[in-house]
């Protein structure tokens, strides 16, 4: 069973990071503390669920649309919405958690609940792993958090705009000398930070089911981990994660179920007792915040 | 002089007949209904459209009798979103509060969704003296109320299945399981609020207990909850041979995907929501042969050819609103509510909440439910016979995506059939 434990944590590890690496992207470069990042994931999984049940396109297309759509929504909001108010954190909070609010209650208001709406597994299948059987969607949720996180670090290392994104973070106002567009910029953060929630709906939403309701659930682990992490950091997202992952399942098979959110909160309040910043948290210093 | 007589004479006649005209539209003022719940919820969303099926079909047949003339029922309603996970109680009590207060409904009905809600929001239908047949919220916490005091609190009943009565449709299930298979090794799993527990509990003290079963574990799950795997692996670590899980969150259909994926070698018995309704074959693509789900009310997401009234309800919603009704809890009930307080008001051709309490105490209806009477505390009789009492029914969905009633006896189709690669023990 300790295997099997350890496994299942190393899932829900990645689920987290994967629930959560948007949003610290766009945190990381822009400054943007985007609340309407749970309501982007849900809006991505409705765009698929419709596309997929009503047009009846193929899966991989309705979810390249659903990602697209996604991110053009972000770079949409920002564009509209957040360049306005852009430096100040407070009107920046308010601004994206009603946009945020309004997607996810005008979800509700049109009815979209019920057990029906939910995305199909990539494959139906299960392997036995270490003695427990695990079925390949959850072995995907794994590999595909993987890939993302590697190539987030060789976008942001090896290509123009990424060694601009990372110019942005760690000095605007050096980065405009060197003539990068610190708005366009801010606005492919938003955007791709949109298209990462709406990849990670994509992979995770058909281990469950869509409901308004999650979008909030998403936007408090994107917190979380992120916090934990501390806000900005790559690695501290991938530290964070793996310590409430493993927190929520060991604590499910070797204490108790409804123990599960008391030990991950505890887990939060002690990290931040002795490193209020965070685990990698630089928000105090100017340094490197990818 | 004459023209001046034309005049007033109109404008007389005009007044005479605007009067006569009020006193009409005075006579027709319907009579309002409150549905207070969590609309959101598939459950509180479909027991509104049944209750609104029924009053459609009432004011069609010419409205309530009362007064001496006729009056339309008329339907308002507010979302208490009490089923959603981080709503607290006193939210969905100022939902119901502001019901009462700007709709002034001559009762509610559905009610709130969670136990938690009703058992504190009693006090306000108390304080309001608003009638309130209620038909989703289960634990027996109300029924404790009105029995400590009835004269405060005589203003709740209950339409549908409470804890008390499911506690006795899973012990009967779990008696048919262990007859015919020799099973006795059950883990339970349960969603983290008071009716879940509480009916858990009570099927471990009632039935297991007394009864050799060994029960290897009992988790519970805070709602929202979408990982179950470290209970089914300590489940079939331990040799289990049946999972009774208890939920009513629309996640839980993880903990079957899940049980289905990990092919944890048991037979699942109890109540999971998302399986209650014929499409749930589709949603979990197939993969929910075997599994034994409880239908709280016979008439809500399935009905017996058994009683015909469950399936002519069941067809009259799916004529009305073109879809059939996916929730196994709440619908049934909430449209004989609606029938149930037509005929207290008729019974005592009266409005006063005083007097609709009386006439809901003497309710005894033939509907999609069975035989339907309210107890000492104001909760609907459950039983195995629909002839004598409401009923619910336990369903066994077949490896062609069928749903078989095997319990009760007095409504079953077929006997409970072992999930492929499951051996019997007899």
């Amino acid at each position: 069973m300790f295997a099997g434990t350890l496994i299942f944590a190393l899932i829900n590890s990645f689920i987290l990071i994967l629930l959560a690496i948007g949003f610290n992207l766009t945190f990381g470069i822009s400054g943007v503390a985007n609340f309407a990042y749970g309501a982007l994931y849900i809006m991505s999984a409705y765009m698929s669920w419709t596309l997929l049940n009503l047009l009846h396109l193929p899966f991989w297309a309705s979810a390249a649309i659903s990602i697209v759509f996604t991110m053009i929504a972000g770079a949409v909001m920002y564009r509209f919405v957040l360049l306005r108010v852009r430096g100040q954190a407070l009107s920046e909070v308010i601004a994206t958690f009603g946009i945020g609010l309004s997607i996810l209650e005008l979800f509700r208001y049109m009815g979209l609940v019920g057990f029906e709406y939910t995305l199909p597994v990539f494959w139906n299948e299960s392997f036995m792993i270490a003695g427990v059987y695990v079925d390949i969607q959850r072995i995907a949720v794994v590999v595909i958090g993987l890939m993302l996180v590697v190539g987030l670090w060789l976008f942001t290392h090896f290509t123009s705009t990424g060694l601009a994104f990372r110019g942005i973070a760690q000095d605007e106002r050096t980065a405009l000398t060197f003539g990068i567009d610190s708005d366009r910029m801010a606005t492919l953060s938003v955007s791709f930070g949109a298209g990462l929630a709406a990849i990670a709906a994509t992979i995770i939403i058909p281990l469950g089911s869509i409901a308004p309701n999650e979008g909030y659930d998403v936007l408090i682990k994107a917190l979380a981990i992120c916090i934990i992490g501390g806000l900005g950091s790559t690695g501290g997202v991938i530290v964070a994660g793996f310590i409430i992952g493993f927190a929520e399942r060991f604590t499910d098979t070797y204490i108790g179920s409804h123990w599960t959110m008391i030990v991950s909160l505890a887990a939060i309040l002690l990290v931040l007792a002795i490193k209020p910043s965070g685990l990698f948290g630089h928000q105090k210093e100017l340094e490197e915040r990818i | 002089m004459e023209r001046k007589r034309l005049i007033i004479g109109v404008m007389l006649a005009v007044i005479c007949v605007w009067s006569l005209g009020t006193q009409n539209v005075r006579a027709a003022e319907p009579i309002v209904i409150g549905v207070a719940t969590s609309l959101g919820s598939l459950e509180g969303g479909e027991s509104l459209k049944a209750v609104q099926m029924a009053v459609d079909e009432i004011n069609a047949a010419g409205g309530v009798k009362v007064g001496g003339g006729t009056r339309p029922f008329k339907v308002e309603s507010i979302d208490l979103r009490d089923s959603d996970p981080g709503v607290p109680v006193p939210e969905a009590l100022l939902g119901l509060e502001k019901i009462i207060l700007e709709k002034k409904p001559t009762a509610l009905l559905v009610g709130p969704f969670r136990s938690e809600a009703l058992t504190a929001g009693m006090d306000i239908i108390a304080k309001y003296k608003v009638p309130l047949l209620g038909t989703i919220a289960m634990s027996p916490a109300s029924e404790a109320k009105i029995k400590a005091d009835p004269q405060k609190y005589k203003y709740v009943f209950r339409t549908c299945l409470n804890a008390v009565h499911l506690v006795q449709f899973l012990s009967g299930t779990m008696a048919a399981i262990n007859k015919q298979f020799g099973f006795n090794k059950v883990y339970i799993m349960t969603q983290d609020v008071a009716w879940a527990r509480g009916t858990a509990d009570l099927v471990k003290k009632l039935y297991f207990d007394k009864s050799g079963w060994e029960v290897l574990g009992m988790e519970s799950y805070p709602t929202g909850a979408s990982d179950f795997s470290s209970a089914l692996m300590k489940a079939r670590a331990q040799g289990v041979q049946v999972i009774m899980p208890v939920f009513d969150m629309p996640q839980s259909g993880t903990l079957v995907k899940q049980w289905n994926t990990m092919k944890v070698p048991a037979i699942m018995a109890g109540f999971i929501s998302p399986l209650a309704g014929s499409e749930a074959w589709k949603i979990f693509d197939g993969t929910i042969g075997g599994v034994l789900n409880t239908t709280f009310e016979l008439g809500s997401a399935m009905g017996a050819s058994k009683l015909p009234a469950s399936i002519d309800f069941m067809n009259k919603y799916q004529r009305k609103y073109g879809k059939e009704i996916q929730a196994g809890h709440g619908p049934a009930p909430s449209y004989e509510s609606v029938y149930i307080l037509k005929e207290a008001i008729e019974r005592t051709g009266s409005l006063d909440p005083d007097a609709i309490v009386a006439g809901l105490e003497k309710t005894d209806r033939r509907g999609a439910m069975g035989r339907i009477r309210y107890d000492g505390v104001h909760q609907a009789v459950y039983g195995f016979d629909p002839a004598e009492m409401s009923v619910s029914l336990v369903s066994q969905w077949t490896d062609s995506g069928k749903r078989v009633v095997v319990f009760p006896d007095s409504l079953a189709e077929n006997t409970i059939q072992l999930p492929a690669g499951l051996k019997s023990l007899k």
